[in-house]
């Protein structure tokens, strides 16, 4: 199958899939007892205000109704107001999103740094101490709560040793770089601002390990695993046979192999980095998604909860496709069906 | 095989980039340790407290200002929607919308009891056949942050925008001063006059114009940014137009606010040019960034957290009062509440000092009646402690002697103060467990809470309550009066108390409605649906060398008094 038809097929199935989430989540966010007028004016509003909000948010009409006018927006691309920010959402998710893309480019790029040579050397070194010391660091990866990281690396490294920054993107007294991407390292890079780069730099360092630590774990237990199997393969102790040194055979011929389900596991990550970051943000006063998304489930701020959760309905068969292709990269062979 | 080799060329100088970045000085000027001794508050600190021992990489380029002219406020603005004093109705944003605008009238610093001219240099109020008319003298050297001098048509129309964009504070308006958009007119330049009718209070009125939503627009600069019939709302969302101390530079959402001085400000200059609201959501980091001294003040730390960071270096605590009253409505359209001996009776159980020696630390005030400390009409007696035996003869005379079974709903998370609402509910359910009272805490999101209760729907429900206004009248009318739809509604209770209640509101002289306010509080006290149980206090953490700071119960500070 060549590649436009497997884009073609993607695309469809992710309209399918945001067709099917629009709906459940709809269900969902209208069948809670709670209301989200409430929620959003408060103790003190008076009925006529209140009547007066819910005439704004269409909250007044049927759900059905209320259901189709969404959609009707949502083909021509509004993803309606939000009712905790007042705010089309669409205009959210562009500022907090690219924050939450960032982090987690960051986290991923953390874990498959560490993860892949960590899980590569392990296995070469199988019960050695090498493999004890990644294995006892994935173990401590998969366990430890984020948030508890998270807190203790701000106290040691900004509080203790002050080596970096505590929270937030960027320094301060730093503007931000002019936005192109809204990803703060990439936009200092495009327009060659030195100072921003820098600081948002360090400004990533803390969140990005916090958040990648667990993902890493999982990539260096899972490349363990494979490139073990990989290594009792035939063409292993061939290319063992024709002398190639074990370092030599792995990386030239086992690494590629080993990889494969490995990508299958980052793929599956990066969505769990872009969901899983909520902890991570709050922590490090990240303006990211995943805290608007938060803030807006407890604040019964339903436009929102949808807007955030179509685009994760969206990134996730994205991020499947990428692997897709990865895949094919690492082996030809591997054919689309 | 030339693709691997040059993706593995990109991941090796990224790694390096990482590494190299991740080893260099951070790049931070706000590191510099902060001088110990506390600049005097009229020196320029730019001298005084430039940093010497941390020369900085990066040379803050279009910085906002330097660390030492910037007041760096760290609190959790996740409340934040709008700039805007006429739609801004949360703490932060009246926070900052306080700090931009100026209002006819004001009470400085934390007393609300004194009103003072501001924006208006002297006015009266008249009667006027079946109305009050309220005349204000505007001063004459007033000019807002773009230039435009202030003018009496600036007071109209911020006050008719108001009311015509009918968002959060409007009631303010429109319920509470009773005035509609043609009440209020300019006379000439420098006078205005606002028409209300007697029903309303003119004290509450003037009480209102202290607040955020009395602040002043340029007109001019407001309206060349209409677009549609949003009277600006859109811009000033994030953008000011006042006269203040201090201009908004930018709102980042979820990241800060910078505020700068405006050097068209009337009065003399802040001492500190930038003001800083910085988005810190996590108390933890609040604490940390406080002691490393990157944070000038810390609004969200817990009882346990100022007790930690006391007698640190260059890290000093203070509190500040609020007007909420923590509370217990008790519905009376649920039997047996209905009968005002089983009220009395629950709240005679309570262990008031209890909860606020040992669940509060002490962060909080024993108040019983619905007026708080800080208002006209405040009355300190506290006639109830818990007293066992008198609380089951109460039951006993109600004919309650086996006790009953009632459900209390109750919030989730922590109420202000720090205390969780949980540990509250769960203090109160063991106090009245002694009388032979079963309480089933039911425990949800405050959204959903509001709900239930709002519509009469809740037992007892445990909540708080801040008046909208500062003054007795924006307790007592809700706490009182059913057709007020507030609390006095949710709780089913109709009492001819309301209509004194709405006397009380109308009288002119201060003694007087002082009187009349104590005795209604304490008619309310022993026949009302409530158990007040206290008024919290808020605690601050701030660095030693911060002077001028003081926290309005209002919930905002003059930032324009700070120095450090």
């Amino acid at each position: 199958m060549n590649f436009l038809t497997l884009l073609l097929r993607r695309l469809v199935g992710i309209v399918a899939v945001m067709a099917g989430v629009s709906v459940i989540t709809f269900a969902i966010s209208h069948l809670v007892p709670a209301d989200p007028v409430a929620a959003a004016l408060g103790d003190h509003a008076t009925d006529a205000q209140i009547a007066a909000f819910r005439a704004e948010y269409g909250l007044d009409k049927p759900v059905v109704d209320q259901y189709f006018i969404y959609v009707n927006g949502l083909l021509r691309g509004d993803l309606g107001k939000s009712i905790r920010t007042r705010r089309p959402v669409a205009a959210d998710l562009r500022d907090f999103f690219p924050a939450t893309l960032e982090l987690s480019l960051a986290a991923l790029l953390v874990s498959v740094l560490v993860g892949i040579p960590a899980g590569a050397w392990s296995a070469i070194a199988r019960n050695r101490l090498p493999d004890h010391f990644v294995r006892v660091f994935s173990l401590t990866g998969g366990s430890l709560p984020i948030f508890w990281l998270g807190l203790i690396l701000i106290g040691f490294f900004y509080g203790r040793l002050g080596w970096l920054p505590g929270g937030g993107r960027i320094d301060r007294f730093i503007e931000p770089p002019l936005s192109i991407t809204g990803l703060y390292v990439l936009d200092s890079l495009l327009t060659s601002n030195i100072p921003a780069l820098q600081s948002s730099l360090q400004h990533l360092i803390l969140p990005a390990f916090t958040l990648g630590y667990f993902s890493t774990a999982v990539i260096a237990r899972m490349m363990r695993s494979s490139m073990l199997e990989v290594m009792r393969q035939d063409y292993m102790l061939t290319a063992r046979a024709k002398g190639l040194r074990l370092n030599a055979a792995v990386i030239k011929h086992g690494l590629r192999n080993a990889l494969i389900p490995t990508l299958t596991i980052i793929g599956v990550t990066f969505g769990s980095l872009l969901s899983g970051a909520v902890l991570t943000e709050t922590i490090f006063s990240w303006p990211g998604l995943g805290r608007y998304a938060t803030a807006s489930a407890i604040s019964l701020d339903f436009p929102a909860v949808m807007g955030v959760t179509l685009l994760a309905a969206v990134i996730y068969p994205v991020a499947n496709l990428l692997v897709d292709l990865g895949y094919h990269w690492l082996d030809p062979r591997i054919q689309h069906g | 095989m030339s693709k691997p080799k040059y993706s593995t060329w990109m991941m090796i100088v990224s790694l390096a980039l990482v590494i190299m970045t991740a080893c260099g000085p951070a790049a931070t000027p706000t590191a510099a340790p902060q001088p110990t001794s506390a600049p005097p508050a009229t020196s320029a600190p730019e001298a005084t407290t430039a940093p010497t021992e941390v020369s900085p990489t990066v040379a803050p380029t279009e910085a906002p200002s330097g660390a030492a002219n910037t007041l760096v406020f760290d609190s959790n603005i996740d409340d934040l929607i709008t700039l805007d004093p006429a739609v801004a109705y949360e703490f932060s944003g009246v926070l900052v919308v306080h700090n931009v605008y100026e209002n006819l009238v004001q009470f400085v610093g934390a007393d609300l009891s004194n009103l003072q001219p501001s924006l208006a240099e002297s006015w009266e109020v008249n009667e006027a056949g079946d109305n009050w008319e309220v005349t204000f003298h505007l001063r004459d050297d007033v000019k807002f942050a773009s230039g435009n001098p202030l003018t009496a048509d600036d007071v109209v129309y911020s006050f008719q925008r108001v009311i015509s964009l009918n968002k959060s504070p409007a009631f303010l308006f429109t319920d509470i001063a009773q005035i509609k958009t043609d009440s209020i007119k300019a006379a000439d330049p420098k006078t205005v006059v606002v028409t209300m009718p007697k029903t309303a209070s003119p004290q509450a009125f003037l009480s209102i114009l202290t607040f955020t939503v009395g602040g002043i627009v340029d007109s001019k600069e407001v309206q060349a940014h209409v677009s549609g019939d949003d009277f600006g709302s859109g811009w000033l969302l994030d953008h000011s137009a006042g006269s203040g101390p201090y201009a908004v530079d930018h709102w980042q959402r979820d990241v800060e606010v910078l505020l700068k001085a405006n050097p068209n400000y009337g009065g003399a200059q802040p001492p500190l040019s930038a003001v800083l609201v910085k988005h810190v959501p996590e108390s933890a980091n609040q604490q940390t960034e406080l002691e490393t001294g990157d944070a000038d003040i810390a609004q969200n730390l817990s009882p346990e957290q100022i007790a930690a960071v006391k007698g640190k270096e260059g890290v000093a605590t203070t509190t500040g009062n609020s007007l909420l009253l923590f509370y217990v409505g008790m519905n009376v359209a649920v039997k047996p509440l209905d009968n005002v001996k089983v009220r009395e009776a629950l709240r005679t159980a309570v262990d008031y000092d209890g909860i606020i020696n040992d669940l509060l630390s002490g962060n909080a005030k024993k108040v019983q009646n619905v007026i708080p400390a800080g208002l006209l009409g405040f009355n300190p007696d506290t006639p109830f402690q818990q007293e066992i035996e008198k609380a089951k003869a109460l039951l006993k005379e109600a004919g309650q002697e086996n006790g009953f079974t009632v459900e209390m709903l109750v919030p989730t998370g922590a109420g202000p103060g720090g205390v969780a609402w949980a540990d509250l509910a769960a203090k109160l359910q063991s106090d009245w467990a002694q009388i032979g009272v079963t309480v089933d805490i039911k425990q949800v999101a405050q959204a959903e809470l509001l709900g239930s209760y709002r519509a009469q729907k809740g037992q007892l429900v445990m909540i708080l309550w801040g008046p909208d206004f500062p003054d007795p009248d924006a307790n007592v009318g809700p706490f009182t009066d059913i057709n007020a739809h507030s609390i006095a509604f949710r709780n089913s209770w109709d009492d001819p108390i309301a209509e004194q209640a709405r006397a009380a509101a109308l009288i002119t002289d201060p003694t007087e409605r002082a009187a009349a306010y104590e005795a209604i509080t304490d008619y309310v006290l022993h026949n009302g649906p409530y158990v007040i149980l206290y008024q919290p206090t808020q605690l601050f953490g701030l660095r030693s060398n911060v002077q001028g700071f003081a926290w309005n119960p209002m919930g905002y500070a003059d930032f324009w008094t700070i120095s450090k």
